[in-house]
């Protein structure tokens, strides 16, 4: 553990990633935009991969830095497909209000 | 030291923005903020070759699609909420009391004797000069990495970009190959049908 | 010593010609019945005709020795490692061949006639020939399997048979009863064949009798497996309910399955297996036990009945008992030539029996008959014949060959199956005599109230009724057929109930010496009572039974009161007699209300409660969990992200408190 080779302790790290990744998770669940709603899980990702960054600072392997690269390619991906939905959507009903797409509905 | 708490309020403040904006294309330029103050804390954990990728992938390409299809979906009227908001009366509570509890459990993890962890070896040098090898965070460090010892995360993350890539065409694109094939096919069904009836005609 | 049962081997087409030509008359009958009409009576005759004198031409190669090998053994085909198939033809086949063909030819011929005004002929004449074939197929088969084939043969025919009549409901559920019992013996014979197979590696006879202690500690098993079988076909105790049930059947049937065939292959499975019963004591301790107790019980009832042909079958049974008894004690000659008189005397009496039902439109109670003599003479010299020979009066067949039985008991040591045998020879002689005085002698009593002679319900009339309606409309269309047809196989089968008796007097005679290899010998210590004592007595047991016969049914007094007499009788029978010893409701009582209470409690209680229940609490569990889930599933989609939160919040307090507590 090289906690020494951070500017602050570790735990500060932990917490604004845990904040940030907080707020995409009340994003997600509290507004009905699904643009809004991709952009939040973006923040998830982002707060995912600063801790990734960190621990890899930390104890000085870059793992976290390969893992952080993929977790990159996957939300680029996800959010390609996600408004590729969300345009095939807005095309079907012409509003994309997504407590109204529930035709899943068990 | 500075640094990392203006960096936390910065990004802390943009995230907040994101989710409270108005109007979907705010969210996008608080997005864009928290990006870029998410790159330079990139930078001051020697993860060098990914804070570039942070701003080139994600401010650079991410960003610029959810631009585009704002553009694409404000041109008519507002879409984004036409009924009523159906989210259950728990989720607040449920929400707040996830909230709390991982709070704590960061309460926890901050007094976690540092003895307590066991790192993974390390697999590089502290510190050096920016941009040498055997530097830990360097390009060249995170290159090598790539190509030898995770090649396959390096690989499937290929694979992962061909899937995407797939699945946008099949889902929005409008030249999907049997859509065109079937549309075809009632042409030439149509012309048919009329070439009969001009038939019985004569 | 039993090699001879391997026969000679070699390639014997005569042999085919015995077996198939009966199969192919039935598929012939069968495939062109509406083409042959009548005619198909012919073709059944011819072929057993055929086959009868194929099987005289096959004297020489039946009787023929090599060594110790006696008969003709065919090869057919090897199946498996042991299981070696061939047909075999050797002096006790022979017999068996001999009758089954020449009374079954008499019994076709005889048919021709009695069935002349039936719809259904060629179906008739199909079954009688298919019949013959399995029974041709169970004497012919030199091995255990090819004989049970035979037997499970023999039990559909008999099916057929019984319910040719298929619109009686009484016929149908005699035929379905035979059959039931029948697959019973069926399947003792398969549990045999199991130990014969696990045990003695092959199937054939020549193997397994080479060595009968081959398959101890299970020999006496075996034994009571093949018995099982045995009595099931041969009507033993307690199998023998099917018997007198299955004179639904037209009586010509009627003779070839009690009389000629059917009924006595249990006697030829024991014969054949001689080597068996005489290695193991307690097999044929057990199997002359039950011989000699079904004699009795066959003629007890054979008392309280007045339907003809019933009559007739409790005496069937009677004498399958003496036969039985014959070859279960080891007398084995003696059993054979019992069934080889009987074969001609019962045959007689059946078809005689169906040349006066005929004359009475269907008539079979003889308490309606009396006055015969008249009506059908040669009924009443040939029944005559057949009558004496049956309760062995001096000089006809049955007396040389019962004598034979009985006395053959007492060589063998059984005391109280002599006295039994020598009983039931005067309970014989009186209940024959009383069917047959009741019947020829006396006035015609057909026009009589059938209350007078102390009838009480109308089953019989009825009966008779439905048989009628199966002929043509026209009853005068009954004397079409010419009346030799019938009375021909009948004088021929009277003649020879009289004369079969001859060819086996004496230790010397020729029966003795064809029977000489084929059976084990055993020296014998000499028997405490004569042989000629046993015949006197049994002539005396005899000339009692008869004596009262006469007492009751045949003087000129008894004659004149007789439809008085008859009444009286009706109404005194023992219950125990008329109800056939309570054996067919013991059997209701023990098997059929049982089996048809599981069914109920399957069916009522089990299926919808246990099986039904399970289903439908599979049902409920899965809707009721089904219905939790389906509440998650709002379609919300912010509600699923919310879900997936607070999982993984769940996941990550697991996680922190498996840390905090290591």
């Amino acid at each position: 553990m090289h906690e020494s080779l951070l500017p602050v302790a570790l735990v500060n790290y932990i917490s604004l990633s845990l904040v940030i990744f907080l707020i995409g998770v009340a994003g997600v669940v509290l507004r009905r935009n699904p643009l809004v709603m991709l952009m939040s899980i973006e923040l998830m990702w982002n707060a995912a991969n600063l801790l990734f960054l960190t621990f890899a600072r930390v104890w000085l392997n870059n793992a976290g830095h390969i893992f952080a690269f993929l977790v990159i390619t996957v939300a680029a991906a996800e959010a390609a497909i996600g408004l590729a939905i969300v345009v095939v959507v807005f095309r079907a009903r012409q509003n994309v209000d997504v407590d109204e797409v529930a035709i899943l509905k068990g | 030291m500075i640094l990392f708490y203006i960096l936390a309020f910065v990004l802390i403040a943009s995230a907040i923005f994101v989710i409270t904006a108005q109007k979907a294309v705010y969210s996008v330029v608080g997005l864009l903020v928290h990006f870029a103050a998410l790159a330079i804390m990139y930078f001051s954990l020697a993860a060098e070759f990914l804070a570039v990728i942070q701003i080139i992938v994600y401010s650079g390409a991410i960003l610029m699609l959810f631009v585009f299809v704002i553009a694409l979906l404000s041109s008519g009227v507002a879409p984004f909420s036409v009924g009523p908001n159906r989210l259950p009366k728990i989720a607040g509570p449920v929400l707040f009391g996830v909230i709390v509890t991982l709070g704590f459990l960061v309460y926890g993890v901050a007094h976690i004797p540092a003895a307590a962890v066991h790192p993974i070896t390390a697999s590089a040098s502290a510190a050096g000069p920016v941009g040498a090898a055997n530097v830990f965070g360097s390009v060249a460090d995170f290159g090598k990495a790539l190509f030898t010892t995770d090649l396959l995360p390096f690989e499937i993350t290929a694979f992962i970009l061909m899937v995407a890539v797939i699945g946008v065409i099949l889902l929005a694109g409008d030249s999907a190959p049997y859509v065109q094939s079937r549309r075809r096919a009632r042409i030439v069904e149509r012309d048919m049908r009329e070439a009969i009836l001009r038939a019985g005609e004569e | 010593m039993s090699n001879h049962i391997m026969g000679v081997p070699g390639s014997y087409p005569i042999l085919f010609v015995i077996w198939l030509v009966p199969l192919l008359g039935a598929v012939l009958c069968w495939a062109f019945g509406p083409q042959l009409k009548r005619f198909a009576g012919v073709l059944g005759s011819a072929a057993i005709g055929i086959s009868f004198i194929a099987a005289l031409v096959a004297w020489g190669i039946a009787t023929q020795t090599s060594g110790a090998q006696t008969g003709a053994q065919q090869p057919l085909f090897t199946w498996l490692q042991g299981f070696d198939f061939g047909l075999l033809l050797d002096p006790l086949s022979l017999i068996w061949v001999f009758i089954i063909t020449g009374v079954g030819f008499l019994i076709h011929l005889y048919s021709v006639g009695y069935m002349w005004n039936d719809n259904a002929v060629a179906r008739f004449f199909a079954y009688l020939n298919f019949f013959v074939f399995a029974m041709l197929t169970l004497v012919l088969s030199d091995n255990f399997v090819g004989l049970l084939v035979g037997w499970g043969l023999v039990g559909l025919a008999s099916y057929f048979l019984i319910g040719f009549w298929f619109f009686k409901p009484s016929a149908v559920a005699a035929a379905r009863k035979a059959f039931v019992i029948n697959v019973v013996g069926d399947v003792g014979i398969m549990f045999a064949i199991f130990i014969i197979v696990t045990k003695a590696g092959s199937i054939r006879f020549a193997d397994v009798f080479a060595n009968p202690h081959a398959l101890d500690p299970w020999l006496f098993w075996t034994c009571v497996f093949l018995f099982i079988g045995a009595a099931a076909k041969s009507a033993q105790l307690p199998l023998h309910t099917w018997l007198p049930d299955a004179m639904e059947g037209p009586t010509p049937v009627s003779a070839l399955i009690h009389a000629a065939t059917m009924v006595t292959a249990g006697v030829y499975l024991v014969a054949r297996c001689a080597p068996l019963w005489s290695a193991s004591q307690d097999a044929q301790t057990l199997v002359g036990t039950v011989g000699a107790l079904t004699a009795l019980a066959g003629a007890l009832l054979g008392l309280a009945q007045w339907d003809i042909k019933r009559i007739l079958a409790y005496s069937t049974m009677s004498q399958i008992g003496y036969m039985i008894m014959g070859v279960g004690v080891g007398a084995f000659s003696a059993g054979v030539a019992h069934f080889f008189t009987h074969a001609f005397f019962k045959a007689c009496l059946f078809l005689g029996s169906g040349i006066i039902i005929h004359e009475l439109a269907d008539e079979q109670d003889i308490r309606l008959m009396g006055g015969m003599r008249k009506r059908t003479p040669v009924a009443f010299w040939a029944m005559g014949a057949a009558v004496l020979a049956i309760i062995g009066f001096p000089g006809f067949a049955g007396y040389f060959s019962k004598d034979q039985v009985i006395f053959g008991a007492l060589e063998h040591g059984y005391v109280w199956m002599w006295a039994v045998g020598l009983l039931t020879a005067g309970i014989t002689a009186y209940y024959m005599l009383r069917l047959f005085f009741v019947t020829f002698l006396g006035s015609y009593r057909g026009e009589m109230n059938p209350a007078d002679v102390g009838i009480q319900t109308q089953v019989a009339a009825s009966a008779a009724t439905i048989a009628h309606e199966t002929h043509e409309p026209h009853a005068e269309d009954h004397a079409h057929a010419p009346a030799w047809i019938m009375a021909v196989p009948v004088a021929i089968l009277g003649f020879f109930s009289f004369a079969a008796g001859y060819i086996m007097i004496g230790p010397g005679s020729p029966w003795a010496q064809f029977f000489d290899r084929s059976f084990p010998h055993e020296t014998l210590p000499p028997a405490t009572i004569s042989e000629g004592v046993t015949t006197g007595l049994a002539v005396l047991m005899l000339v009692i039974g008869g004596a009262i016969a006469y007492q009751r049914y045949a003087t000129r007094q008894a004659l004149a009161d007789a439809p008085a007499r008859l009444k009286r009788e009706s109404e005194t029978l023992p219950a125990i007699l008329v109800r056939l010893y309570y054996w067919d409701d013991l059997i209701e009582l023990l098997v059929v209300r049982p089996s048809q209470r599981l069914g109920e409690f399957f069916g009522r209680w089990f299926d919808p409660h246990f099986v039904d229940g399970v289903v439908r609490e599979v049902v409920l569990t899965n809707r009721f969990l089904g219905t939790l889930v389906r509440s998650f599933q709002t379609g919300l989609l912010r509600a699923y992200a919310l879900i997936i939160v607070f999982g993984a919040a769940c996941f990550a307090v697991y996680y922190a408190l498996e840390g905090a507590l290591r």
